[in-house]
């Protein structure tokens, strides 16, 4: 056991020292000095309160989604469609807000929300019940689905959700009584914070203390043995891919709501693809999801300025983190005796 | 209206289209079948074909030289499988979760290097590859441009095609390769070395791929953009399923996927009276709806995405 | 010049030695066996010379020469063959293909005339019919091991080892596959067999060599012992024998099958054809047949993972059509499956976890949907003390059943399954892997509640187990049962041609006894369903009163 232990911290510092130096030589590629860089992506971060608000703007669609992504992948759902789920979420929650100007603003809120949870969840139950019914690799359609989605948003945009007084593809402004408040200002932070906040002691809740939790835990372990002793797979899968889905649809509406305040062509960002990577950092574990999803979001946050000031791609970000994910995936590698693994 | 559509015109140049959309999904679709017929899925074929297009543009723009963008494309396709296969070969990990990273992966590795060789400077474009007409066999009407006045790629794939199919119904080595997919245990008791057939059916997975990814730019459009293959390692995937494992079989749900691409495309030039989006969502929806007619007639090799660990059970 | 020998093989994993110092000498032309409990070092030993695994010490020469096998390959180019315990044969392929498979490594054409021509030529020689045509999917188990002897022979091999090969036939199957040992014998063949079986090595082997925890302790010549000796020699300690009472069978007919029969996935062939059975009151019904002619099936179409069965099932009365697996628990049927680590146990969780597995979302240990573990961890300790359940490590309860020997798996499966509340315990293979000690605990536990009054329903492929269990043994054959034999009238070789699928005059005699049996036990069929009731509480649970009496519950909700 002790020596498992000493095992993980010579990994983790591999693992960064590998970051680190790759992040150093990246950076000199882009032409610019790395101390000087590292001095700008604190800066972003660190150097005013917009940027550190920034960091929880972010965080927010990203700690809804991780968590959808990691519900999922407790039952063995591969949901890598949260992107799609997002982007219906979005586009449906838009819809309410836009058409239902006879309910009171709160109310409104509430029932946007709600739409993007529900629009979500039956994104994701698609590729369910294809995975469920006709074993269709959940894999390939969630993907399908998030291109279709996608494509969806932009007829959305251009058609019957279109800025009438505009010439862009984007819905009108939502009015200011519908949209969540932002609290802390000047910075964008808004109250689907602690909408996030609350999901992750929810998903916690309910996967360790309830039964609900129980079965998909069992069925995600070993669906043969969960059958075998009355626990429902496929309602299991279903269950967790909705719920899954429906996160991510209630990020897409929080976007809406909290932070662009109208329907537009590229609202995700990608968190629906980060989200994976933050699942899978966090072992699907809510806490883990939460924090992992901070640090994303700071590190995007610090590279966007990095990219402002100096020139350097934001996307050294995406190619940074793949790669962390991909080391700790390898870590055995650092060890030379690795994957010889006897069985008996 | 749809007298205007389909003239002939209209057909002879929407096949030719399709098979030259068909191509990159074909070329990958024979790399994800031989990685899968060894047992290991490979969802990183996005990834790889990404690979493949970038390096190949980097390669071709800094040489010059069509077919040294074609080598640095396979040398990154490859780079890319041989991560894969370290993972779920070596380290048996979790093929789908270490395929998925992949591509989050080489989106990012491709987004970065792509901006970095375009910073400052302007729009950033190759000469493709020209189209080689045979003679004759061209001059056949309606489906002779399409099938023979195409690239000398499409023509190789022609033979790839059935040299695979050749190739795992025909000889012994083909036989091995078969079998590690179906029940490594029965191929390493039968004197087969799996893991390292494995390893080579993963080269071959990233050089197809590549080339997949690479004829993209190479052939069709000339400049490579992030995310440019936007889905079509995924469809690819998706036509091993719907090809039932064969070569032909892929090859045609290839050309289905292809179509659809065409088709969009096609739509878009005539002019008809739709948001782009909608006929973009076309192949993707043509993708589901393919699926479900896969239903049922399940080909997947027995072993596949299972890690074989010696003397394990 | 012996034809193998191998020296002083050592082999550990993990710290824990499988072969320790072990000499194994085979002549040409000699059957050779090599006899040993289960974990006894036997596979392990014959992997080291099939070049699966590497010895950590040891040397094996083999033709006089020093050799080193690193992989199968290695082995199959000297001239070994291996026939394994668990066949390895594509399904997907053919007869033919299977047999050629990974004999040339190039990429060379096949030529699958002159192979089929060849393998029809060794066939005939050896007695070995099989269509090299046919699919490997389509063929029975006895077949498929002729696939894998063919596949052996085609590579000219020297050396036969046969890992267990009669596990999977009868008796009559058993004597013809002897006959075919004898030929390949008789041509100058060195074979080793692995078996645990002492008559099968008296009557086939030329010398034994015996293993124990990983030694071997003997080596002797066959003609020249007995069963006993071998048997004291492999066991290496007196054996407890069954003296217990066969009491508690009552005539009330418990669970009832008319006429059950169950269709395979989009095939026509039925895996279970018209099953008829009742089993009473206080009795251990022996299920018996070679594996895979619908044991596995019948306990689940009873346990209700299986659904789609045709005919009437009825448990205490009451039809069980449309009725879940949870809810046939409910109502007392429990199931020790012979595959516990994929069907009974969920081996990435804690004991604790395991043991609520069948009744986690009821009370006490779930309110309103949320989980009470402080309930769970009581009862699951409390398993541990009444089971004498050993955990390995310091974790107890919490920790994950994957670590725990099987024994110990097992002992939570029967935790979690033999409650006050059991009516019928379904046991399928419950000794199979397990150590003495472990197989004895079982089988104690299972006559234990056939004296409070359960039934129990036992599929073994141990003769011996059910010989000395069972009140009644049924016979399956291709999905029927072709017979059902009174403990008294019940030997070896009246099973065994069941087995095989001979009904013979006495196998009828004993069918028509049963069939008069179920009309008398019916009037006590509306006893049966009033006592249900009992057992059964109001939420549709079984009471656990172990658990919900009397603790107190001030703790809440602990991690």
């Amino acid at each position: 056991m002790k020596e498992n232990r000493r095992e993980r911290i010579v990994e983790n510092v591999c693992i960064a020292v590998i970051t680190l130096v790759t992040a150093t030589v990246l950076v000199i590629l882009s032409g610019a000095s790395p101390l000087e860089a590292c001095q700008m992506f604190f800066r972003g971060i660190f150097g005013n309160l917009n940027g550190f608000g920034e960091v929880f703007v972010k965080a927010t669609p990203l700690i809804l989604t991780g968590l959808g992504c990691s519900v999922a992948f407790r039952t063995g759902f591969f949901n890598i469609g949260a992107e799609g789920q997002f982007y219906m979420g979005a586009l449906t929650s838009t819809w309410v807000v836009l058409n239902l100007t006879g309910v009171p603003g709160p109310l409104r809120i509430v029932l946007a929300i709600l739409t993007g949870f529900v629009t979500g969840g039956l994104w994701a139950l698609i590729a369910a019940m294809m995975k469920a019914r006709f074993d269709i690799s959940e894999i390939i359609v969630t993907i399908m689905l998030n291109y279709i989605g996608i494509n969806l948003l932009g007829i959305a945009v251009r058609t019957f959700l279109m800025d009438p007084a505009g010439s862009i593809p984007q819905s009108a402004k939502l009015d200011a009584s519908a949209t969540l408040v932002r609290f802390l200002k000047p910075t964008r932070i808004h109250t689907g914070i602690f909408l996030a906040l609350a999901a992750v002691v929810f998903i916690w809740f309910l996967m360790e203390k309830t039964t609900v939790g129980y079965e998909i835990r069992a069925v995600g372990f070993n669906q043969r043995g969960a059958a075998c002793n009355g626990i429902s797979v496929v309602k299991n899968i279903i269950l967790s891919a909705a719920l899954s889905g429906g996160l991510a649809g209630v990020a897409g509406a929080v976007e809406v709501l909290g932070v662009q305040r109208k329907l537009l062509e590229g609202i995700s960002g990608g968190c629906g693809y980060t989200a994976i990577l933050i699942s899978l950092l966090a072992v699907n574990r809510p806490f883990g999801v939460l924090v992992t999803a901070i640090l994303f979001a700071a590190l995007s946050v610090g590279a966007n300025s990095m990219q402002r000031q100096m020139g350097i791609p934001a996307a050294i970000v995406d190619f940074l983190i793949g790669m962390i994910v991909l080391l700790i995936l390898g870590r055995e590698l650092f060890w030379r005796r690795a994957a010889r693994k006897e069985g008996k | 209206m749809l007298e205007q559509i389909f003239t002939m015109t209209f057909m002879t140049a929407f096949l030719a289209a399709a098979v030259r959309m068909a191509v990159p999904l074909a070329y990958a679709g024979m790399g994800e079948l031989i990685a899968e017929k060894s047992g290991i899925l490979n969802i990183g074929m996005e990834g790889v074909m990404l690979a493949g297009a970038f390096f190949s543009f980097a390669g071709a723009f800094f040489t010059g030289s069509i077919l040294l963008g074609l080598v640095c494309g396979v040398v990154g396709g490859v780079a890319v499988s041989m991560i894969h296969a370290v993972l779920s070969i070596r380290l048996a990990r979790d093929q789908s979760v270490s395929g998925i990273s992949l591509n989050i992966f080489a989106l990012g590795v491709t987004s970065f290097l792509y901006k970095l060789m375009s910073s400052g400077d302007s729009y950033k474009q190759i000469e493709p590859l020209s189209r080689l007409r045979i003679p004759a066999l061209a001059d056949i009407p309606l489906v002779g441009s399409a099938l023979f006045e195409q690239d000398i790629m499409t023509y190789v794939l022609y033979f790839l095609v059935v040299g695979i199919a050749w190739f795992y119904a025909k000889t012994s080595m083909g036989l091995s390769f078969a079998a590690i997919g179906e029940n490594p245990r029965a191929a390493d008791a039968a004197g087969i070395p799996v893991h390292r057939y494995q390893y080579v059916a993963m080269v071959l997975n990233g050089v197809l791929g590549g080339i997949g990814g690479a004829y993209l730019v190479l052939v069709q459009v000339g400049n490579f953009t992030e995310n440019m293959t936007s889905g079509r390692g995924y469809i690819a995937l998706a036509a091993v399923i719907l090809g039932r494992y064969m070569p032909g079989g892929i090859l045609a749900a290839s050309f289905l996927f292809g179509a659809a691409n065409a088709l969009q495309i096609r739509l878009q030039a005539v002019g008809v009276p739709l948001p782009p989006q909608a006929l973009a969502m076309l192949p993707y929806v043509i993708t589901l709806v393919a699926l479900l007619t896969s239903i049922g007639k399940n080909q997947k090799p027995e072993a596949l995405s299972r890690p074989y660990v010696r003397g394990a059970r | 010049m012996p034809l193998l020998e191998m020296k002083q093989i050592t082999k550990a994993f993990s710290g824990v030695y499988a072969n320790e110092n072990v000499d194994l000498s085979v002549e040409a032309g000699e059957i050779h066996a090599l006899l040993g409990e289960n974990g006894a070092g036997k596979t392990t030993l014959m992997n080291i010379l099939f070049g699966i695994y590497q010895a950590d010490r040891g040397e094996i020469y083999y033709q006089g020469k020093k050799v080193e096998f690193l992989s199968p390959r290695d082995a199959i180019d000297q001239g070994i063959g291996m026939v394994h315990q668990h066949f390895s044969l594509v399904r997907k392929m053919t007869v033919l293909d299977n047999i050629i498979l990974g004999l040339e490594s190039r990429a060379s054409v096949l030529d699958r005339k002159s192979a089929a021509a060849r393998i029809r030529e060794l066939a005939d020689k050896y007695g070995l019919s099989v269509n090299p045509e046919s699919r490997v999917s389509e063929l029975s188990v006895g077949e498929q091991q002729r696939v894998e002897i063919l596949k052996v022979l085609y590579r000219n091999v020297n050396l036969l080892i046969l890992d267990e090969p009669t596990g999977v036939l009868t008796p009559q199957e058993t004597e013809k596959f002897f006959d075919i040992l004898r030929k390949l014998k008789a041509e100058g063949h060195g074979i080793i067999i692995i078996t645990h079986r002492l008559a099968e090595i008296m009557a086939i082997s030329d010398r034994v060599t015996i293993l124990r925890d990983g030694k071997a302790v003997s080596r002797l010549v066959t003609a020249g012992t007995t069963p006993e000796e071998l048997s004291a020699h492999m066991i290496g300690r007196e054996l407890k024998k069954d003296t217990s009472q066969r009491e508690g069978f009552q005539p009330e007919e418990m669970l009832s099958l008319k006429d059950v029969s169950l269709s395979k996935k989009r095939r026509k062939k039925k895996s279970l054809s018209h099953v008829s059975l009742g089993v009473h009151k206080g009795e251990i019904l022996g299920i018996a047949g070679v594996e895979g002619n619908g044991q596995k099936e019948l306990a689940e179409v009873i346990t209700g993972i299986r659904k789609n069965y045709k005919g009437t099932m009825t448990w205490r009365g009451e039809n069980l059509a449309g009725i879940s697996v949870k809810e046939r628990f409910r109502k007392g049927i429990s199931y020790i499956s012979d595959d516990r680590h994929n069907d009974s146990l969920i081996m990435d969780m804690t004991v604790t976890d395991n043991i609520i597995l069948r009744d986690f979302d009821c009370s006490p240990y779930s309110r309103w949907g949320v989980l009470d573990h402080k309930k769970a961890e009581e009862r699951a300790g409390k398993a541990l003390e009444n089971f004498k359940i050993k955990t390995s490590g310091t974790s107890g309860i919490r920790t994950l059943v994957k670590l725990m020997s099987g024994g110990n798996q097992q002992k939570v499966i029967l935790a979690r399954e033999i409650t006050d509340q059991a009516g019928l315990i379904v046991a399928s293979q419950p000794t199979r892997g397990l150590d003495i000690g472990a197989t004895e605990f079982v089988h104690q536990e299972l006559l234990k509640q056939k004296s409070q009054g359960k039934s129990v329903v036992l599929i073994s492929a141990d003769l011996d187990e059910l010989l000395s269990l069972s009140d009644r043994i049924a016979v399956m054959f291709a999905g029927k049962i072709v017979g059902i034999l009174d403990r008294a009238e019940a030997d070896v070789f009246k099973i065994g041609l069941l087995m095989g699928g001979v009904t013979g005059e006495e196998a009828a005699v004993a069918e028509r006894k049963e069939a008069a049996e179920p009309e008398a036990a019916r009037p006590e069929n509306a006893r049966a369903s009033a006592e249900k009731q009992e057992t059964v509480g109001p939420d549709g649970c079984r009471n656990q009163p172990a658990a919900a009496g009397g603790q107190s519950r001030k703790g809440g909700d602990v991690a």
